[in-house]
């Protein structure tokens, strides 16, 4: 089996995560032990992290086991929520709802659009009615950039 | 003290708190049935519901949250044998075996019963012992402070099982995520990249839904569909016999000690709590082999304990400021937003505050108690409602409620990043508990580290010989000790019957 498993990779992100926090943080002031600088805590975390992770990597690599993922789903929702941010930026919350519900119910094939768009229209109404009339948060309903 | 009680409950009684107490427990419950979610994914969803109220109305509807979705979690534990918490996970060892005996709704009351009692012995303690132990507080130096946070945080990984090397990556990335944003002693900007967002730090409410919401909702939208009850639960069949109702009443007495006293100490009071009591009751118990078989005791007593174990987990969090759990955490991150900072002070310059929140945890329990016996067949339709028109309309108020918190599209992309990590992360094995209670700790852990330091002019040493701080930095290097040969995460282990969902602790 391939040593490059889903379990390594993680680790990987994470060590690289912590390698780059690291880098960062020697371009903040060190200071020393009794005033400690800005870059004190962030330099001797982001070191653990680097080297708990890459020994991580390392376990993983000696005992390669397989992990599934679910992609469709994920990558669904994870789109619909990417979605949700963009076109709450330009066109303001209702558009935004049948997006987010639109791209979240391709996690599963078949969903049907009759249920998506009743669900879209459901919650769209329950949200408004809670947060702008119930709540008086100050939202745009529809905009245009 | 009888006064402050009074006060408490003069505060919680009004209309309007009673009101809300009500909602947080109505909605907790109802999100807490929902598969995958829990407690913590409710308090995060529901937050910025709670922002136009008075702080202690705000808290009073979380803490109503907090419990009902507690408590909705049990309830899919039991029909579906899907714990959605390790705690739950103890309830379903007997809980599950009597929901398939015929009697779910036996099992249902006895939890709701033995919630109730838990809780209320964790009340009792709470206002017994919270006052003294700010008092207490009020001694503690930066280095005592640092030293305790510094258990918490050991105490999270190590009592918590699985791998010791995930959860110490995950404490550490959580520390590290703290650091971002504006350092409070010089000023500076760190890991800001230029944002503006950054510059208050990364938004806990991000952080905790795309943890906890959108990567427990990715993992339960394929297992979701196949699970189905087929046990009618009505009113009637709740109804425990004469038999049943001896039985449970020394577990619970038993249940909700252990709970009252774990729950105070940090790390993952609750579910050690419940395990410690399910232990207990195999013990204590003449006929051993019913146990897993659906044996009454096997409910009543974890049930107890993690109620309890959830009130006293308020001692820490708002006497000291130390929150023990990452749903703690995210209370006192709550509790922060509406500017008060929870403390040795909390209790004598915000008594309405404390006694009121005190009083409405009570009052809270109750509701639950008469919320969900006439309102169970409303729960057991939710959880039959498909699932699949259930997680979009998650997922949109996932989204809706992080924007409105800072009324930032910044904070959704947040929730993007920190989803796709938090699924991978879960996938492979990483709690991600520990990360949240890093996160909120960070920043003080740093703050009072670098005082201690300054303190002790730069001498370690100066810290560790300390009786007090030495002793528990002692503390927590045994616990260090112990789990790495396997002391602790043995005994859970082997306690260990199904898969336990790594998470809210």
């Amino acid at each position: 089996m391939n040593i490059v498993t889903l379990r390594f990779v993680v680790a990987g992100i994470l060590a690289s995560i912590g390698a780059a926090a690291f880098i960062i943080a020697l371009g903040y002031e060190f200071g020393s032990a009794r005033r400690m600088g800005p870059g004190y805590f962030p330099a001797v975390l982001s070191g653990l992290l680097t080297l708990l992770a890459v020994s991580e990597m390392i376990t993983a690599a000696l005992k390669p086991e397989a992990i599934s993922v679910d992609w469709q789903p994920f990558l669904a929702i994870l789109a619909a929520v990417a979605g949700f941010a963009v076109t709450m930026y330009l066109f303001g919350m209702i558009p935004a709802f049948f997006v987010v519900i639109g791209i979240t119910t391709l996690s599963e094939n078949r969903f049907g659009w009759g249920a998506a768009l009743i669900l879209t229209v459901v919650t769209s109404t329950g949200a408004w009615l809670l947060f702008s009339r119930f709540l008086g948060m100050t939202m745009p309903l529809f905009d245009w950039p | 003290m009888w006064d402050n009680i009074l006060l408490g409950f003069a505060t919680a009684m009004t209309v309007e708190n009673l009101m809300y107490c009500f909602i947080g427990v109505f909605l907790g419950t109802f999100i807490g049935v929902l598969p995958g979610l829990g407690s913590l994914a409710a308090i995060s969803m529901l937050l910025p519901m709670s922002f136009y109220l008075e702080p202690t109305t705000a808290l009073i509807l979380l803490a109503g949250i907090y419990y009902g979705g507690e408590y909705g979690g049990s309830i899919a534990s039991i029909l579906l044998n899907l714990p959605g918490t390790p705690s739950a996970a103890v309830t379903c060892l007997d809980g599950n075996p009597m929901a398939k005996q015929g009697r779910a709704g036996v099992a249902l009351f006895v939890t709701a019963i033995a919630s109730f009692v838990g809780g209320s012995v964790g009340v009792i303690a709470l206002m017994g012992f919270g006052p003294s132990i700010a008092r207490v507080g009020l001694s503690f130096g930066p280095a005592d402070y640092f030293a305790l946070m510094l258990l918490g945080l050991v105490a999270a990984v190590t009592v918590g099982g699985g791998s010791l090397v995930k959860g110490l990556i995950m404490v550490v990335f959580g520390l590290l995520l703290g650091t971002v944003g504006t350092d409070v002693t010089s000023g500076e900007f760190r890991y800001t990249f230029g944002f503006l967002e950054l510059r208050d730090g990364v938004s806990l409410v991000a952080i905790a839904m795309g943890l906890f919401g959108i990567a427990e909702v990715v993992s339960s939208v394929r297992e979701a569909g196949k699970r189905k009850i087929t046990e009618a639960v009505t009113m009637r069949s709740m109804i425990p016999t004469r038999a049943d109702m001896r039985r449970i009443l020394a577990p619970m007495a038993r249940g909700s000690s252990i709970g009252g006293f774990l729950g105070a100490l940090p790390g993952a009071g609750t579910v050690i709590a419940a395990f410690l009591a399910y232990a207990t009751e195999i013990r204590v118990a003449k006929d051993k082999t019913r146990f897993g078989k659906g044996a009454i005791e096997g409910v009543a007593a974890p049930e107890s304990a993690n109620n309890a174990a959830a009130q006293t987990a308020f001692i820490p969090t708002l006497t000291i400021g130390i929150p023990g759990s990452a749903t703690m955490s995210i209370m006192l991150g709550a509790l922060m937003i509406h500017g008060i900072t929870p403390g040795p002070l909390l209790v004598s310059d915000h008594p309405t505050i404390f006694w009121g929140l005190i009083a409405s945890f009570w009052i809270g329990n109750l509701f639950l108690l008469v919320l969900n016996i006439p309102l169970i067949g409303l729960w057991v339709k939710v959880l039959q409602f498909p699932y699949k028109y259930i997680y979009p309309v998650v997922i949109a108020l996932i989204c809706i409620g992080v924007f409105s918190m800072r009324t930032s599209v910044f904070d959704v992309g947040l929730v993007v990043i920190f989803g796709g990590l938090g699924y991978l992360l879960q996938r492979t094995g990483y709690a991600a508990a520990p990360l949240i209670l890093g996160f909120v700790l960070g920043p003080m852990l740093e703050e009072n580290l670098r005082r201690a330091m300054l303190m002790a002019r730069g001498d370690p040493m100066r810290i560790v010989s300390d009786p007090l701080t030495g002793s528990i930095l002692g503390l927590s290097a045994l616990m260090i000790i112990w789990s790495v040969y396997g002391g602790v995460r043995g005994l859970i282990r082997s306690r260990q019957v199904k898969g336990i969902p790594p998470g809210e602790a």
